[in-house]
């Protein structure tokens, strides 16, 4: 074993927000050369730890060290210095600044005092060129898809050279071939000496990259041990403290063929001449590389963007609904990707949110009962195994239990379909399962459930039928027998044309 | 060493960087060029030295305090207390360059008020985090009242020379106007002035990023005191006394002249050329509806319907 002192560590700390203790006696150690693993569900205290390491946080108890040299006072600015590099699960971008300018951010190069846009460019693209991103420096960085921006994000960590690099979920919002970049990189960055801490749910990604895992539950290290001989399923067991096998419900061939949503010649966003059948009670999946068009593609359905198309009929009414309170009339519900800011109202209560709704149908001016609403409330949260006072702010529940509140907010109105835009990006395992149980479940009771995801798997295990879509057309549409990961990442880039069923 | 980093030293990226940030001012400057021609058919003498003299100076303080304010709105801020700013730069000019300090010693004094009164409302702002609209809502009535203590009523003089000028048949007006521009450029290539933007659209994300977000934001509200007091200084300059009110309109009209010019309110977005443009706009269609005869009610109710139309333009056209 190593005897070198880790570049970064952390030594049984312990933070409590609030009286709630969230990290108790944690420790870890960020050797040079290794990818090291920070598993948890949502809210086991990944966030704070980094935080922590990183300076952005203080902790309660014990200490940070660096270089085996314990830093009393960790600021972001020390945590810089010593050569941590961060990249947040948030992104940290300036929309209306060029790519090169968001990447040197905080560490522009001088000349004269003023910006050194020569050498910026230089170090810029260096830096740019290690994940791939080849667009202009000098465009804006408001103009990229978010995983561009992610790629952006990392960009700017390269950047500063860093000895130490943090990734939180780095890629929930890239593609496969995006991964894949970074992937690489990492393991080159690895054989340059660098620590890397890198935080994920994806346990493929990480069974494949890492070295070390450190497993938090509850704010406890429950594992801190080399990944050699560890297999997925005891890695899922030690973050959940049981097995994973049933992940994905078991899928079970529907017979249904009534048409939910049949739409030819559909344009909306980026979608272009998209013709599409969804069959009550089959879950569908979209797939693609991100930015594709997909989203486009459900909020057109959906009226919240403008779409056009020769011939739709939707729940029976011929004619796209053009509108987000005509598409609920007609029974479809939506549940954005970004819970935060568009999911949900973070400062409301969370009952308010379950709630908002049904507000939209209730006559404007009658008096709102309470006594229903906390009735109504109280069922969800009880459906949904959402624990705690609903008349906490939204933003106290950690990201799972939002987008179950996300979810829930729908429950009441009985949609027939639902149109779900990565429900489980950034969703602990946990709370996964309790998603796809719902969705399955949903799907049983003769609904239409339209799953876009980037989780590959996901698409392969749980859905009847995946659509690809590839540069705003649906380039394939594989039936169940045909499902493979294999299958839809060739056809999302474009490797494969055939295989469109009927 | 040149104002404007030439090109060979900033290499392929600055320029591209500047030509990408006209994108979303391209159609204003057509409709400033529109009224541009318009004026210059209504009024012919505009390309004659002393009307170019006089359109220049009718607009210069305008497009001070458009700057002074787009500067805060890019920082996700707002300052009510401009034209009170304004008027006390007005009342300190008119009292101070006629005394013994003389006219150097006067903008001194100008220049020195604006700054630290920006600083301390800065200071306010960004230390104490409290909602820029209300602190300098409240600073407008600390600020307009202090110009009222100095001169209760209008008088105080300016150097006749100084006027002559200014505000006499001469570019200076123009002049000025093109050092501020050549200034600003300047501070937006430091890494202080940059990190407006980043400071405006993400604090925290730029916080994370080590960049000096309350240096920026605190900066920003003293060159925007700078700014404001300038104006105040040319107003005086222009009427030849100082007057404890006269600042008042500017408040709104820098705001509406921003806001004309694409700056957002929620901070970062948009770009001082579009403030700039919004105030020549805002100034050449008062002079323009003057032209044509409106009535003063008139004219303003157009100059409503312009800058909502000017907002919602470019609303619709996204979809």
């Amino acid at each position: 074993m190593t005897t070198v002192a880790p570049l970064l560590a952390a030594r049984g700390v312990s933070k409590a927000f609030f009286g709630n203790p969230v990290l108790r006696g944690v420790s870890i150690a960020l050797q040079p050369g290794r990818v090291h693993a920070l598993l948890g569900e949502n809210g086991a205290g990944k966030s704070t730890l980094i935080n922590l390491l990183s300076g952005a946080l203080r902790p309660d108890g014990g200490e940070i060290e660096v270089d085996g040299r314990a830093v009393p006072r960790m600021t972001p600015a020390l945590a810089r210095q010593a050569g941590i590099a961060v990249v947040q699960q948030e992104l940290s971008l300036t929309a209306s600044l060029s790519i090169a300018e968001n990447v040197g951010l905080g560490a522009y190069p001088k000349r004269f005092g003023l910006i050194d846009y020569k050498e910026l460019a230089a170090r810029a693209k260096a830096a740019c060129a290690l994940v791939g991103l080849n667009e202009p420096l000098s465009t804006p960085v408001g103009h990229l898809a978010l995983g561009r921006r992610q790629m952006v994000e990392i960009a700017k960590a390269l950047y500063r050279k860093p000895r130490v690099l943090i990734l939180d979920e780095p890629t929930s919002s890239l593609s496969s071939t995006e991964t894949k970049i970074l992937t690489d990189l990492l393991e080159r960055l690895r054989g340059e000496g660098i620590a890397i801490l890198y935080i994920s749910h994806r346990l493929n990604e990480v069974m494949a990259l890492c070295q070390h895992v450190t497993v938090l539950k509850d704010g406890t290290c429950t594992a801190d041990r080399s990944l050699v001989g560890t297999d997925a399923t005891g890695l899922v067991r030690l973050m959940v403290g049981r097995d994973p096998g049933d992940l994905f419900p078991k899928w079970q061939p529907f017979v249904s063929t009534t048409t939910a949503i049949s739409v030819r010649k559909f344009s909306a966003g980026l979608m272009r001449d998209v013709d599409l059948d969804i069959r009550a009670g089959e879950v569908l999946g979209i797939g693609g590389l991100v930015g594709q068009g997909q989203e486009d593609l459900l909020l057109g359905l959906y009226g919240a963007i403008p779409g056009r198309t020769a011939s739709a009929v939707v729940n029976g009414i011929s004619g796209l609904p053009g509108g987000v309170p005509k598409a609920n009339a007609l029974g479809l519900a939506y549940v954005p990707a970004d819970r935060k800011r568009e999911g949900l109202h973070l400062i409301h209560p969370i009952l308010t949110n379950m709630m908002l709704p049904a507000f939209a149908r209730l006559p404007a001016l009658k008096l709102r009962s309470r006594k229903t609403e906390r009735e109504t409330g109280k069922s969800l949260a009880a459906q949904l195994a959402i624990k705690g006072d609903l008349q906490r702010p939204a933003q106290a529940l950690s990201g799972g239990n939002q987008q179950k509140v996300a979810l829930a907010k729908w429950m009441p109105h009985d949609p027939l379909v639902l149109l779900l835009n990565d429900p489980t990006r950034g969703v602990d395992v946990e709370t996964k399962r309790e998603i796809y149980l719902m969705l399955r479940t949903f799907a049983a009771a003769g609904k239409a459930v339209v799953l876009l995801s980037s989780d590959t798997s996901e698409l392969v295990h749980l859905c009847d039928r995946v659509a690809v879509v590839r540069e705003g057309r649906i380039t394939a549409t594989l039936e169940r027998a045909a499902l493979s990961e294999e299958a839809i990442v060739s056809a999302a880039m474009g490797a494969e044309k055939q295989k469109v069923a009927a | 060493m040149s104002i404007v980093p030439s090109a060979k030293s900033t290499g392929a990226l600055y320029w591209p960087v500047q030509a990408r940030r006209n994108i979303g001012v391209r159609s204003l400057f057509l409709v400033v060029l529109a009224f541009l021609i318009a004026y210059g058919v209504l009024f012919p003498g505009l390309f004659a030295a002393s009307g170019f003299a006089k359109f220049t100076q009718s607009w210069f303080p305008l497009a001070l305090v458009a700057m002074a304010q787009a500067i805060l709105m890019l920082t996700g801020g707002i300052s009510l207390a401009i034209g009170a700013t304004v008027s006390l730069g007005a009342v300190i000019a008119a009292t101070t360059m006629a005394g013994p300090f003389g006219v150097a010693g006067g903008a001194a004094a100008v220049a020195l008020t604006g700054l630290g009164i920006g600083a301390a409302t800065g200071f306010i702002v960004v230390k104490l985090r409290l909602p820029a609209i209300v602190v300098t809502l409240a600073g407008s009535f600390i600020i307009g009242g202090a110009a009222l203590l100095i001169l209760p009523r209008p008088g105080g003089a300016i150097p006749a020379w100084l006027s002559d000028l200014l505000a006499g048949d001469t570019p200076a007006a123009f002049v000025l106007l093109v050092v501020i521009v050549l200034l600003w450029k300047l501070y937006l290539a430091t890494p202080l002035g940059l990190s407006l933007y980043a400071a405006g659209e993400n604090p925290v994300g730029a916080y994370r990023s080590g960049v000096p977000v309350d240096a920026a934001r605190v900066a920003a509200y003293a060159i925007s005191g700078l700014l404001s007091t300038g104006a105040g200084l040319f107003v005086a300059a222009q009427t030849g006394s100082g007057d404890p009110v006269i600042g008042t309109a500017f408040t709104l009209n820098s705001i509406a002249a921003a806001v004309l010019g694409g700056i957002g309110f929620l901070g970062g977005q948009g770009t001082m050329r579009g403030a700039l443009a919004g105030s020549l706009l805002l100034s050449l269609m008062i002079s323009v509806m003057f032209f044509l005869g409106f009535t003063p009610v008139a004219q303003y109710v157009a100059q409503g319907l312009i800058i909502i139309g000017a907002v919602a333009i470019p609303q619709f056209r996204k979809v």
